[in-house]
């Protein structure tokens, strides 16, 4: 397929090549016709001079031997015109030729010539006339006529070699124009289909022009600006796909807000933090997306002053999602005048911990406040008097001592925890056979199940593999736990301690009682600092609440683990896992 | 000229989404005075009840000028077809909202008296008849910046969901009177608080029937909300 430019530049050759044959030919014709014309008239001329010199008698004898040798026809003609000789016979009653133009003219001018159309000949025919004259009176005319067919016929011959000679020209031009306008449209139809190409996005690949002339610069200018492209291209689409993977996987919200005040952009931090909840929020003001007063008011504090504004926001309903809100303008950036950006950071975790943090001060406070109070109670009751009466004063040692005791050990208890927590606390591990361990710290419970009548079976296989441990943290752990299985065990129940190799490298303590139970949703929660599943009941029992989560950080710091099963009303398991020492049985 | 009718129809639209704005603000507004009566009442803070009390002043405030705002674009642009219900239905929500934030200021008053006085019992169906009010208003105006016909309907259904609580309140605090005379004037306050949330209730659903006008230009305010059905919604209004 060929191109516009290509048929452009070709038909242009051709026209120019025609044009320029079609003038020559027309030009070479005209000049030739004019200088045969005037050759003719010349000879004619000649012969008249020549003829003019015989007289009118001797012309008229001899005009056929005149009108032979000049191939020419004479007509002598008299004054007025009557023609005297002719060598047409036939044409000889003719009447006056005295209007005849070259005759008129030779009257005047002393010659006449004149080309006309001869009806009776079927011909051009061309007329030169002289006066005769006697002294200075014109007594008559001369006239020779020579049909054009000469000239006619030179001419025809001419245009003859001039068409044949044309043509040949023109199949040659039309050769040459045609490969030369292929020579010049092809790269330039080359460039097209390349930058076609890269109109689409599509890869051109590199256009392959050799010439050193501008098409070939040209070309090579392409090829340089394509590069470039390319390269500017790949730069941008990496630091957009770096800005991009930065945005969407940033943990934390993200949301662009518009000159209009709508919300633009929204990266996937945000939508995981927010979920479905809110819908579709792009496009709307954030008014409309989380209908959110606190926010708004936030909003309205950064429009007002044009200044970042953070702030913390509440989202949603029960459980709330707190979010530490950023609203900072968007700079540096052209055409972001007046937008906003929000950083959504969730600090829903955090304000949990310091609920915590603020709870275990109220705990603490209240499980001190409790004894305290009970204590200055009787020392107060013993100050107003009480302690006259020797009986009743020792009756309120008694109270006075264990409340103390309670008091000991609550602080005790803490100071464990929190020596385990800030990591002051020491531990020296060792390869421990867990059956001693055991056996201490049954014996030490035997008095307490003794004293409620309950049973304390225990079933420790001696050949089970040692475990790395500290002997005295061990020995607090599994007290706290028998502890506490007897605590919550009513009178002729029973607790069992078994142990076993576990999966993983591990030997399991399960120590399991007939007690109370725990609630299931309220198992979890068990290894929380003063929580109770029954905070009376736990407190008269002696409990400070802290010491199923002693056993957990204790059991934490031996790289073990704590799980506890339990069925209310049934009974509770608690599994402790340790790790083994790698020892040998000895 | 082009440009100048562009500017102008640009302008308006600018005034339109202000409007807009200004109801979803005042409806926020709204629902926060109610969630903090609620806490001032469960968690008997007297001083959430008094900011509440102060923050009717705000709520007026914009009432006002919400009004204005719409009667402006009526009479200097005198907008037609879906703009017209935009604005009218506009000025309707605002006054409901303006109601429902006295209504939390009267409900702050009641509280501030009862939290003078011992606790007369655990409130259980009030926290959750406020929920429902609460939800109810947010439904609706969320129901009316997404011309959402069908949650429109589903408001409207809520409300007797409140009548029967404010129903049952009323026969539990009767018997409370019934039985000591000395809590009639707690029971009272409770009653009216009781009484407050069921008229906040209403008009939320009286949003929401505006809603459903707005949207299919079918007027369902004296219509029972059972009776509605939500078929209403597929009847899109045909633009005159």
């Amino acid at each position: 397929m060929r191109g516009k430019l290509f048929f452009k530049i070709f038909g242009t050759y051709l026209v120019i090549a025609v044009l320029a044959i079609g003038i020559i030919g027309l030009l070479a014709v005209s000049q030739i016709r004019e200088k045969l014309d005037r050759q003719i008239e010349a000879e004619l001329f000649a012969y008249a001079r020549i003829v003019d010199l015989y007289s009118m008698k001797e012309i008229e004898q001899r005009a056929e031997q005149i009108a032979k040798i000049t191939r020419a026809r004479v007509t002598v003609v008299d004054r007025d015109g009557t023609v005297i000789a002719e060598t047409d016979r036939d044409l000889l009653d003719m009447g006056s030729h005295f209007d005849r133009p070259e005759i008129q003219e030779a009257r005047v001018r002393g010659r006449g010539t004149a080309t006309r159309y001869s009806q009776t000949v079927g011909e051009e025919m061309k007329y030169v006339a002289l006066p005769f004259r006697k002294g200075d009176q014109i007594v008559g005319y001369i006239r020779l006529a020579r049909p054009l067919v000469e000239v006619r016929r030179g001419i025809e011959e001419f245009t003859g070699i001039l068409l044949r000679s044309s043509l040949v020209i023109l199949i040659l031009s039309i050769l040459v124009a045609f490969f030369f306008s292929r020579r010049l449209t092809s790269p330039i139809r080359q460039m097209e289909q390349f930058t076609e190409k890269l109109r689409r996005g599509e890869d051109p690949g590199t256009l392959l022009i050799r010439s050193s002339d501008e098409i070939g610069v040209l070309a090579e200018n392409i090829n340089f600006i394509v590069g470039e492209l390319h390269e500017r291209i790949g730069a941008l689409q990496e630091e957009k796909a770096k800005v991009e993977a930065a945005f969407s996987s940033a943990m934390d919200g993200v949301l662009l807000l518009g000159n209009d005040g709508k919300i633009e952009t929204v990266n996937q931090g945000m939508r995981n933090m927010i979920g479905e909840s809110f819908g579709n929020i792009l496009d709307k003001t954030p008014l409309e997306a989380f209908r959110n007063l606190d926010l708004q008011k936030a909003l309205d504090q950064y429009r007002a002053t044009g200044q970042p504004v953070f702030h913390e926001i509440t989202f949603g309903e029960e459980p709330h999602t707190v979010f530490d809100v950023a609203i900072t303008p968007v700079r540096g950036v052209e055409g972001s005048e007046g937008k906003a950006m929000l950083v959504f950071h969730d600090v829903t975790r955090l304000k949990k911990l310091e609920r915590v943090r603020a709870d275990f001060v109220a705990n603490v406070t209240h499980e001190i406040k409790t004894p305290l109070t009970a204590i200055l109670g009787f020392v107060e009751t013993l100050q107003e008097g009480a302690i006259e009466d020797k009986a009743t004063a020792r009756r309120f040692l008694t109270p006075i001592t264990r409340h103390a005791e309670r008091l000991n050990r609550l602080v005790e208890d803490l100071l464990t925890i929190s020596n385990i927590e800030l990591g002051e606390m020491r531990f020296y591990f060792e390869s421990v056979a867990l059956s001693g361990a055991v056996e201490g710290a049954v014996n030490i419970i035997q008095l307490k199940a003794k004293e409620k009548n309950i049973r304390l079976n225990r079933q420790v296989p001696e050949e089970l593999p040692r475990i790395r441990a500290d002997r005295d943290r061990l020995s607090q752990v599994l007290l706290n736990v028998l502890d506490n299985a007897v605590k919550f065990t009513p009178e002729g129940g029973s607790v069992t301690l078994t142990a076993e190799p576990a999966t993983g490298n591990e030997v399991v303590v399960r120590i399991e009682d007939t007690g109370i139970g725990v609630p299931r949703d309220e198992i979890s929660r068990l290894g929380e600092r003063f929580y109770r599943v029954d905070k009376t009941r736990s407190r008269e029992l002696g409990g400070t609440g802290l010491g199923l989560s002693i056993v957990k950080h204790l059991m934490q710091a031996h790289r073990g683990r704590m799980e506890i099963e339990s069925q209310l009303g049934r009974g509770t398991t608690v599994s402790l896992y340790f790790p083994l020492s790698g020892e040998p049985v000895s | 000229m082009e440009e100048e009718i562009k500017r102008t129809s640009q302008h308006y639209e600018m005034e339109l989404q202000s409007v807009k704005q200004n109801l979803l603000y005042l409806g926020a507004l709204t629902e926060h005075a109610i969630e903090n009566v609620l806490i001032s009442l469960l968690d008997r803070k007297s001083e959430l009840a008094r900011a509440v009390i102060d923050g009717d002043a705000e709520i007026d405030k914009l009432d006002t000028e919400i009004e204005d705002q719409c009667i402006r674009l009526l009479a200097l642009r005198q907008p037609i077809a879906r703009d017209l219900r935009f604005i009218t239905t506009g000025i309707k929500i605002n006054g409901h909202l303006e109601r429902i934030g006295d209504m939390a200021v009267n409900i702050a008053e009641r509280v501030l008296s009862l939290n003078e006085e011992p606790q007369l019992k655990p409130y259980i169906d009030l926290p959750r008849m406020a929920e429902i009010a609460r939800e109810m208003i947010r439904g609706s105006i969320d129901a009316f910046v997404r011309e959402d016909c069908q949650l429109a309907n589903r408001i409207r259904r809520m409300d007797a969901t409140i009548d029967t609580l404010n129903e049952q309140i009323f026969r539990e605090l009767l018997t409370f009177m019934l039985e000591d005379a000395r809590t009639i004037r707690r029971a009272l306050l409770i009653m009216q608080i009781s009484k407050n949330l069921e008229r906040i209730a209403d008009h939320a659903k009286g949003i929401a029937d505006m809603v459903v006008y707005m949207v299919t230009g079918i007027n369902v305010r004296h219509q029972w909300p059972g009776d509605t059905p939500d078929e209403i919604c597929d009847i899109k209004r045909v633009e005159e």
